[in-house]
């Protein structure tokens, strides 16, 4: 069953009479508008705690900023095109022990979700993900034409295995999100490893994007990355980015990791593949982020799970369980409508995410920031969601 | 792996050892597209270069970019926005959308008026999956900037109509494009116009948009006024008033040129509202990265700094268009950051290109059809240009060799 992107949510529960507006179910646009025309302009203001869009609320750190800030003091002047892209891709290339043929630089993963989305979807070769799950793909592929299916998450919110390899069969192009955003949960590395061999046997002209944005927050114990698969197998590409925990979302850098037949067929479809069109700024920046030794994502993945276990264990204390969480933003059964939510935090200076339906009536996704700011934003929540069962007595 | 300064500057295209990086740091994106890549290089390859001569620090004026980058008061937006290196386009401040706004304003638009694009390179590719088809072509002067032809041809597989600029004053020709109009998606005009440097006057553009109109109404015109900043002949005028009032035209703009920000990657596209609003719809969430925000921002509020790099540049222009002519090499009549010069009577494009190179100078790449014959030459710094014109002097018309008693 072929599915626009609207059909897509109402088959996931959504009534037609959603808030189905493109700048919420729209590309992920995360907290933001996605048309240009949305009066709403969200700023984080000044004291304003925003933990609503997946950032890394301490930023790529001080050995990144400093080579930056030396840079244009320095009186170099980014006047220039960027067609230096070969320093970047030898530090990604010295980091997971690849050649320059296995990476496709991007502008932030986005590009390497479109640039897939492109070329291995087609009129019959649909897009299969999760409902719900990160939407540039799905979005994408509405975009230009292409059909999409959805697949519903397991009763724990995770990818249901099953389920998505039957609905995988004959897909031109999988979405497999892993920590699924928004949900967090995680599948491991071992049921990974067999679901892409199972639909490789099942369905060897699909492709498998996997995405790992939050890939440095996971703590599960079976957890590693697919790299090494998608470097072998040309129907399994991996998409990072910068944005998550090297806290560099405002510079746009991502990349894909993958097969060299299948990044030759992407590279027309990114930016980077003509020059110049990855900014200067997030080429440096990258490159020293990810040559730094892995002390930096550790420290990262640490202080995030310190502040994920004292949030969780706030909800949970309350009766509110969140899913399992491996990222850093969570999504918790708050019973009761997320825009609600969403607008009295607003009111106390705590920005939370948008709407993910199907789960918008129930469920929030909290993205966590600095322990500090969530001690502070536990306080807002408990008041507002008082006020709520107050109300609702 | 610690990255040295020197690493970064590389990064920002200042160079180190010019011979290995910095030709590539300075490349244009049209050449990019235009030439050779190496299938195992870096990110899409890497471009072919020619050779440098070991230990010598290149001029590059073969990009037209803006030798001096960007104004003091962009680098300090750029400086103050580190804080916020973390947060999305949609939550720093300035947003992407006060860039827009800045914009609309001081086009007399409003935001609905607006897209932004990751250079104009996003808009020019984002304009032909918009207004094209398999049935509907693309219409272009020949030669102008490669990229929508490019990008239509190639990766689209959609087809291309093209006519020649005036052969006299290599200006183009509007009345040779009009009789490819009719059931075209869209026309690209370049104005003024890369590589040749030539402007079209307001009235013809008007008068053109008008016939485009009459002959063929769903066809949309994409003027790409990358260069405008650098025009100073009085009869040029932006195209950006039609834009916002008339359905199906477009105008894009940059801030690689006059602004000095082509490693920042931030472009604008102004139309009408409902045209706009298509280009939008392509538009990649979170594409333009938030220092670049920060450093536009900065910029359109200092006009002043853009008033003296256009008449930085004119002076720069004058003297090497007066040096060439001067060798006997005229040029077009430029109204941009470059020139396009006639070298046709001595040697090749390429020719030229490898013997400036050999001594430290690198041009433009081959233009098509005019590569025999014409060669373009981005303006760098003044003092870059006094010696790049020495190059030129000693290329074009090499020393006799002294025939001095060794009996040759």
């Amino acid at each position: 069953m072929a599915l626009s992107r609207r059909q897509f949510v109402q088959t996931a529960g959504i009534g037609a009479g959603a808030a189905l507006t493109s700048s919420v179910w729209g590309r992920g646009r995360e907290n933001s508008v996605w048309s240009a025309f949305e009066a709403e302009l969200q700023a984080v203001e000044k004291g304003v705690i925003c933990i609503a869009s997946n950032e890394n609320p301490v930023g790529p750190g001080k050995k990144v900023l400093d080579s930056l800030r030396a840079l244009l003091e320095g009186g170099a002047r980014p006047g220039r095109y960027s067609n230096q892209t070969g320093e970047l891709t030898e530090a990604i290339c010295a980091h997971f022990k690849v050649k320059p043929e296995n990476v496709l630089l991007s502008e932030g993963s986005t590009e390497i979700l479109r640039a897939a989305t492109q070329v291995f979807t087609a009129k019959t070769k649909p897009l299969v993900g999760t409902i719900p799950t990160y939407e540039e793909c799905a979005g994408y592929a509405e975009l230009i034409g292409n059909p999409v299916h959805g697949v519903k998450l397991s009763s724990e919110f995770k990818i249901d295995l099953d389920p998505f390899l039957a609905a995988s069969k004959g897909a031109g192009l999988v979405f497999y999100c892993n920590p699924n955003n928004p949900t967090a949960t995680y599948v491991g590395a071992k049921a990974t490893r067999d679901f892409l061999s199972k639909l490789n046997s099942a369905s060897p002209d699909t492709t498998v994007l996997i995405d790992e944005a939050y890939f440095d927050y996971v703590t599960d114990p079976d957890h590693q990355t697919h790299v090494p698969i998608a470097l072998e197998n040309p129907r399994v590409i991996v998409a990072r980015t910068f944005s998550k925990a090297y806290g560099m979302a405002g510079l746009r850098q991502g990349y894909a990791i993958g097969h060299p037949d299948t990044i030759k067929k992407m590279r027309p479809w990114v930016g980077s593949s003509g020059t110049g069109s990855l900014n200067v700024f997030g080429l440096a920046a990258a490159t020293v982020a990810i040559a730094q030794d892995n002390t930096f994502t550790t420290n990262e993945r640490n202080r995030n799970k310190a502040v994920r276990e004292m949030v969780t264990k706030w909800f949970a204390d309350r009766g509110m369980k969140p899913t399992d969480c491996q990222a850093n933003f969570m999504f918790v059964n708050i019973g009761t409508p997320a825009k609600a939510f969403r607008e009295a935090c607003r009111a106390k200076g705590v920005m939370v995410a948008r709407d993910f339906p199907p789960f918008e009536k129930t469920h929030a996704r909290i993205s966590l920031g600095t322990m500090e700011e969530m001690t502070k934003a536990v306080q807002v929540f408990g008041d507002v969601l008082a006020k709520k069962s107050t109300a609702a007595a | 792996m610690s990255v040295s300064r020197r690493g970064f500057l590389q990064g920002l295209g200042v160079g180190r050892t010019a011979h290995v990086s910095a030709f590539m740091a300075a490349r244009g994106h049209e050449e990019y597209v235009a030439e050779a890549m190496e299938p195992q290089g870096g990110q899409g390859g890497r471009p072919m270069r020619p050779n440098l001569p070991p230990g010598v620090e290149a001029i590059r004026i073969s990009s037209n970019e803006n030798p001096l980058g960007p104004g003091k008061a962009a680098i300090a937006a750029v400086l103050g926005k580190f804080p916020e290196a973390n947060r999305y386009p949609f939550n720093s401040t300035p947003l992407d959308a006060d860039l827009e706004i800045l914009i609309a304003k001081l086009n007399a638009g409003k935001r609905e008026n607006v897209v932004l694009g990751v250079g104009s390179q996003e808009l020019l590719k984002n304009a032909a999956r918009v207004f094209m088809s398999p049935t509907r072509h693309l219409v272009i002067p020949s030669p102008t900037y490669g990229d929508p032809a490019g990008f239509a041809q190639n990766a689209l597989h959609y087809t291309l109509k093209s006519a020649p600029v005036s052969e006299k004053t290599l200006k183009t020709d509007l009345s040779v494009l009009l009789p490819l109009v009719k059931g075209a998606g869209l026309v690209y005009l370049c104005n003024p116009n890369n590589p040749t440097g030539t402007i079209n006057s307001a009235q013809e553009i008007k008068d053109f948009i008008a016939e485009v109109k009459k002959t063929s109404p769903t066809t949309a015109v994409l003027i790409d006024e990358a260069y405008c900043d650098y025009a100073s002949d009085p009869s040029f005028a932006t195209a950006i008033p039609i834009a916002l009032a008339t359905p199906g035209v477009v105008v894009a703009r940059t801030f690689s040129k006059a602004y000095g920000m082509a490693g920042v990657r931030i472009g604008y596209a102004l139309g009408d509202a409902a045209t706009i609003k298509k280009m939008t719809a392509w538009r990649m969430p979170y594409n333009v990265n938030t220092f670049g925000v920060a450093a536009a921002v900065a910029s359109l509020k200092d006009p002043q700094h853009i008033k003296d790099e256009s008449a930085r540049n004119k002076a720069v222009r004058d003297f090497t268009i007066k040096a060439l002519a001067d060798l006997g090499y005229p040029s077009t009549e430029s109204q941009t950051n470059f020139i396009f010069t006639d070298i046709g009577k001595t040697m090749t494009a390429a020719a030229f290109r490898d013997a400036c190179a050999a001594k430290g100078v690198m041009v433009g790449r081959d233009f098509p059809p005019l590569e025999k014959q014409w060669t373009r030459i981005s303006l760098g710094t003044m003092e870059e240009m006094q010696k790049a014109t020495e190059v030129f002097r000693s290329v074009l018309k090499p020393a006799t060799t002294t025939a001095s008693g060794k009996g040759q």
